[in-house]
């Protein structure tokens, strides 16, 4: 029972992690905290079975042709959703920006992929019960992924450039910094991500269209843990939250652990609005 | 040489016209609703009566959305609890059964209180957040209603209650319905026209300044959390009866995102808006048979094209008004001398003292040490160089941050540190460095915000527009007309305030700040972007208002400014007094000299 | 024969600018010459931040032109401007503080080829010793003078032919002021041009060839710092039309 919940746990944990990170991604180089996280997901599993089951592509061609179609996406976002309302200082305005966005993909998907969940096929075949592929797939594509931006954020120009623009957006212009371009390829990069988590949790959430929404919610909460834009609380946020979620779904049934993570995220929000690991806000007067 | 546009002798508020032009068109669309039986079928009165229902939900969360700015995508979740509230009291699964116009009531008191537990999550949360949490509470009501099958009877359902006679017939119950929703939109406009709607709006567009008028965030938002949660489970009750029969199904998101879009389509701030949205968005998916399964695409690419093309909605479409032009060459020319007429002496005798006052930013000590005193009916400069601490002492002041020692004090009484919203009843008025104005207001609008606090009708007296209330809404905009006039803008005061220049707008901040007749006034900068001309005319205006017994506090950076028209003057470098005196004394003064010139 | 006198370096002209409504420059003339160092003088609130701003692109130009090197360049992006040899060095000290002082030079050079980007930090570097031994420290972790030198050299890596500082010395002990004056004179040594935002008169009025300064969005006084009673004209503009007691 416990290596079930662990399983379980750590791989949904693992998918809402990614989802965290997608947040954080597309936060950093542009302030805006978008709908379409979830839905990138989402896409990440629906592409991934289109792509395999249904077109019968192997594996790696579907891989890349999802994460292709995934950061196309996250650019659309960036162009629809994104830089039209950046110089209105008004925050609501890309809040429904990117939720008009996200409905769009959303309710695509349903009409063309349908309302039923599909299967997602098995992707290498290794391992069967707790150490099953579904279980340590999404794990493995987190820890891929976080090496990964390390490596970006250490080691590349690009990575680098993405810091300065995330910690000081003046001061990167004024240094002239190609702006625009970097957050359009911050986006691209939030899309792969996005579709990474899907892609790696497509046995265990198979393809879904309300994916998105359910992502959406779960993908957000690590963000509100650990603080917006800080990548290492989502990690921890996000494993925490599968862990949790799935040791209430024992315990207390499918129903009440839904209830469960809402009241612990709302507690948690109302007592440290800016998370766990985050930093103050900024001065208002 | 600029033209001086005529400033004509003060006229009679002409109130009762634009109440009147506001409440015409709401008329008009009842008034067509109640001929839909006679020219159409029954069919058509389920469209009709599904959009009245809607629309009792909307007219309330508009308040929340539309005019608090507060996101709250989820509200289907009360719309879930007061279809089940009153199915329940109905069938009488719980308590034994009872009639269906009382068990209404009942949920809208249930609806009341879920209202504010939804809602309160907004006074700590930023928009997305909120937004989230809202989602969050709509799946678990919808997780318990399925879950707690004893008494919601689970994935199966229960039977929505039924009317009797007359209501038992498909017009019948469509009269019903848009009785319901014709008392929402009264309620709604009521609140929305009122210094209730105003302070949402202030509080949505300039927090900061609304809190400088004292308007108090956490009570302006509980009513109007108590009354949308209201009108949301109402709603409910009437739609289980026209379900018939409902399942936990029957509450989806596109519900909601329907319920959410119709208020932005319409518009914020607006009444008329959000009704031609909700009724826009009942009807589309039925027009056009094959678009059914894509209704919710299509709110959404409407809300996109609402955010990206017009983001003020229909409403900002149908407001003629603020397309006609403005004259380009307009002056500011204030009438001090009015001021007599309308601004109460102050009774004057208490000073404003400061002593030993700091203030540290992490490392940096912006105030270290700071003693002032501003006396009734005297003007005290307040310059500096940038950073030596100016504005954030207007800031420890008006209570935006608490210094860590050091006593203020008004008169004898002490000042608390902290708690902004407390200083306007204390008689303390500021501006700010840039103008805090709502833009999407007119400018009449703007300044009577800040005389919010002095109105004496209660919430649920605005509600049901009781005599006391509308004598509330009289003395506001008579005293505000009357400051604009002082002022020099009274011809402007039904032009949106995001039309104006911004020397207009610092004019409007100080007869904003004048609403509440101040015993001190702290000006921010006001000088700062105004020409040689409206400088003289401001420190007129400001000669005038300490003459009226008023204490002023002036931050300026122009010189001349402060040494025309101030009577003392402190120097601050690096958070510490550099001199204290009078303008001659200052003005020869080796350090001050040297500190602005930086030798 | 007639020859015009060749076009100054940086020429701008009835320059109108500001944040929004608030309209901040009201018809700015100026400018300044190949390898020259000039001065903008003026009390707070008086703009001067805000043309370095409008002349990098940084704010947008509402009315007038910015000429640079021969090419019009009004409302060009920071880094068209940045291309073009105009550099502009905000104030403050902002520099990044969560990658390396090497890494922030880097992303200086950003739109370099990769060998050029190295030999220019080694060139920026240079000038400053005391950065250069702590170039693989994180941002955060300089002192504030040392952040302020870095931004600087942040500036040099792009080879500018004027380099605009807005206040290097703010903040800035009088030990440091000092060495940030000498590398600007060594930068006009080497024919670099020099437009330096300074709240300190003395030093600026030893390093530079030109004043200008500005009070409320409009430029009151160009002098050449060789005139006599400069400090005295100064202190008459930024106090107003009326004139001091004698001292």
């Amino acid at each position: 029972m416990l290596a079930s919940i662990l399983a379980s746990g750590l791989a949904a944990g693992a998918v809402y992690a990614l989802v965290g990170v997608t947040y954080n991604t597309m936060f950093s180089t542009s302030r805006v905290m978008s709908f379409t996280s979830g839905q990138l997901a989402m896409l990440g599993g629906v592409f991934g079975s289109m792509f395999m089951l249904k077109l019968g592509l192997p594996v790696i061609a579907g891989l890349v042709l999802t994460l292709c179609c995934c950061a196309i996406i996250g650019i659309v976002t960036e162009f629809v959703a994104v830089r039209p309302v950046l110089k209105n200082l008004d925050q609501h305005l890309y809040v429904l920006s990117t939720l008009a966005l996200a409905l769009m993909i959303q309710q695509v998907a349903a009409i063309k992929w349908g309302t039923e969940p599909q299967p997602f096929p098995k992707l290498i075949g290794w391992g069967n019960g707790v150490f099953d592929e579904k279980f340590w797939l999404p794990v493995a594509a987190c820890i891929v992924t976080i090496i990964g931006l390390e490596y970006l954020y250490r080691r590349t120009l690009v990575g680098r450039a993405f810091l300065a623009i995330a910690e000081d957006n003046f001061a990167a212009r004024a240094l002239g910094l190609p702006e625009r371009n970097l957050r359009i390829a911050s986006y691209a990069l939030a899309g792969v991500i996005g579709g990474i988590a899907g892609f790696s949790g497509g046995e265990l959430l198979l393809a879904f269209f309300a994916n998105g929404a359910l992502l959406n919610f779960y993908g957000f909460v690590p963000v509100a843990l650990g603080g917006l834009g800080n990548n290492r609380g989502a990690i921890i946020g996000g494993l925490a939250l599968g862990l949790f979620q799935q040791a209430a779904n024992f315990l207390v049934g499918g129903v009440f652990s839904s209830v469960a993570v809402f009241t612990l995220f709302i507690i948690v929000l109302l007592a440290a609005p800016q998370g766990l690991f985050g930093s103050a806000t900024a001065r208002r007067v | 040489m600029t033209s001086v546009t005529a400033t004509p002798a003060r006229k009679e508020a002409p109130a009762s016209r634009s109440v009147l032009s506001q409440v015409a068109p709401l008329i008009g669309v009842f008034a067509l609703a109640t001929l839909l039986p006679f020219v159409s079928n029954d069919y058509w009165a389920l469209i009709g009566t599904r959009a009245a229902i809607y629309w009792v939900l909307v007219a309330g969360l508009n308040l929340v959305v539309g005019f608090g700015g507060h996101l709250a995508i989820g509200y289907v979740a009360l719309l879930t609890l007061g279809a089940y509230a009153t199915s329940i009291l109905v069938a009488g699964n719980v308590l034994p059964p009872v009639p269906v116009f009382v068990a209404l009531p009942i949920a809208a008191c249930v609806g009341a209180l879920f209202g504010v537990i939804v809602g309160l999550p907004a006074l700590r949360l930023r928009t997305f957040y909120f937004a989230m949490s809202t989602l969050g509470f709509a799946t678990i009501v919808t997780q318990i209603a399925l879950a707690w099958q004893s008494v919601t009877g689970g994935g199966i359902g229960i039977a929505g209650p039924e009317f009797s006679a007359p209501f038992n017939t498909a017009w019948g119950f469509y009269y019903l319905c848009l009785g319901f929703a014709a008392i929402a939109t009264w309620m709604s406009a009521n609140i929305g026209h009122s210094r209730f709607g105003r302070a949402l709006i202030a509080l949505r567009d300039a927090e900061v300044a609304a809190e400088a008028t004292g308007i108090s965030k956490p009570k302006t938002l509980i009513s109007i959390f108590l009354l949308a949660g209201a009108l949301a489970a109402i709603a409910g009750g009437l739609f289980a009866s026209l379900q018939t029969y409902i399942t936990p199904d029957a509450f989806t998101f596109d519900l909601s995102v329907l319920f959410f879009i119709a208020i932005l389509i319409g518009g914020r701030g607006s009444i008329m808006g959000p009704l031609l949205g909700t009724v826009i968005l009942t009807i589309l998916p039925e027009i056009a048979a094959p678009l059914a399964a894509w209704s919710t695409f299509l709110y959404a690419v409407l809300l996109l094209l609402i955010v990206l093309a017009i983001p003020g909605g229909i409403a900002a479409l149908l407001d003629f008004r603020n397309r006609r032009p403005l004259a380009s060459n307009r002056a500011i020319v204030p009438r001090p001398a009015a001021l007599a007429d309308i601004q109460r002496k102050s009774a004057g005798g208490r000073t404003l003292s400061l002593r030993g006052i700091a203030l540290s930013f992490g490392n940096v000590r912006a105030i270290d040490g700071l003693d002032l005193d501003v006396q009734p009916g005297r003007i005290h400069g307040l310059i500096g160089p940038n950073g030596s601490g100016k504005t954030t002492t207007l800031n420890v002041i008006s209570g935006y941050y608490a210094s860590k020692g050091g006593t203020m004090r008004l008169g004898e009484d002490a000042l608390p540190p902290g708690m902004p919203a407390l200083r306007a009843a204390r008689g303390i008025a500021r501006t700010f460095q840039t103008p805090r104005v709502i833009g999407e207001a007119s400018v009449l609008e703007n300044v009577m915000i800040g005389g919010t606090i002095e109105g004496q009708a209660s919430f649920v007296e605005a509600l049901l527009s009781l005599p006391r209330s509308h004598r509330d809404e009289h003395m506001l905009a008579d005293k505000a007309r009357g400051l604009l006039g002082v002022v020099g803008l009274e011809t402007l005061a039904d032009v949106r305030a995001d039309r104006l220049q911004h020397s207009e707008l610092r004019f409007i901040e100080i007869a904003r700040a004048l609403m509440l007749d101040p015993d001190f006034l702290l000006l921010d900068e006001p000088a700062a972007g105004l020409s040689g001309d409206e400088i003289e005319r401001l420190a007129g205006l400001i000669k005038a208002i300490s003459r009226r017994g008023t204490g002023v506090l002036l931050v300026e950076h122009h010189a001349d400014l402060i040494f025309e028209i101030c009577d003392e003057i402190t120097v601050l470098n690096l958070g510490k007094i550099l001199a204290a005196g009078t303008a001659a004394e200052i003005r020869t003064h080796k350090e001050v000299v040297s500190a602005y010139l930086g030798a | 024969m007639l020859t015009s006198a060749p076009e100054p370096l940086l020429a701008v002209a009835s320059l109108e600018s500001g944040y929004g409504k608030i309209r901040v420059l009201h018809g700015i003339d100026f400018q300044v010459e190949a390898g020259e160092v000039v001065a903008l003088l003026g009390p707070n609130g008086a703009g001067k931040s805000t043309m370095l701003r409008a002349l990098s692109g940084l704010l947008p130009v509402n009315a007038g032109y910015v000429r640079f090197n021969g090419r019009d360049i009004t409302n060009a992006t920071p880094r068209e401007s940045a291309r073009a040899g105009l550099v502009h060095v905000i104030e403050g000290h902002r520099v990044f503080t969560q990658i390396s002082v090497t890494d922030n030079l880097l992303l200086a050079g950003y739109d370099l080829s990769r060998g050029e980007r190295a030999a220019r930090i080694e060139e920026a570097l240079a000038f400053f010793p005391e950065i250069a031994a702590k170039r693989h420290e994180r941002g955060g972790a300089l002192s504030g003078g040392q952040q302020q030198m870095l931004t600087v050299a942040q500036g040099l890596v792009r080879r500018p032919r004027l380099l605009m500082l807005d206040e290097p010395s703010a903040g800035l002990s009088p030990v440091l002021v000092d060495r940030v004056l000498d590398v600007i004179r060594q930068l006009r040594k080497q024919g670099i041009a020099v437009l330096l935002v300074e709240q300190l008169l003395e030093k600026a009025l030893a390093t530079a060839d030109r004043v200008y300064a500005l009070v409320q969005g409009h430029v009151v006084l160009e002098a050449p710092t060789s005139e006599s009673h400069l400090p005295e004209r100064l202190e008459r503009a930024y106090f107003g039309h009326q004139a001091q007691p004698a001292s």
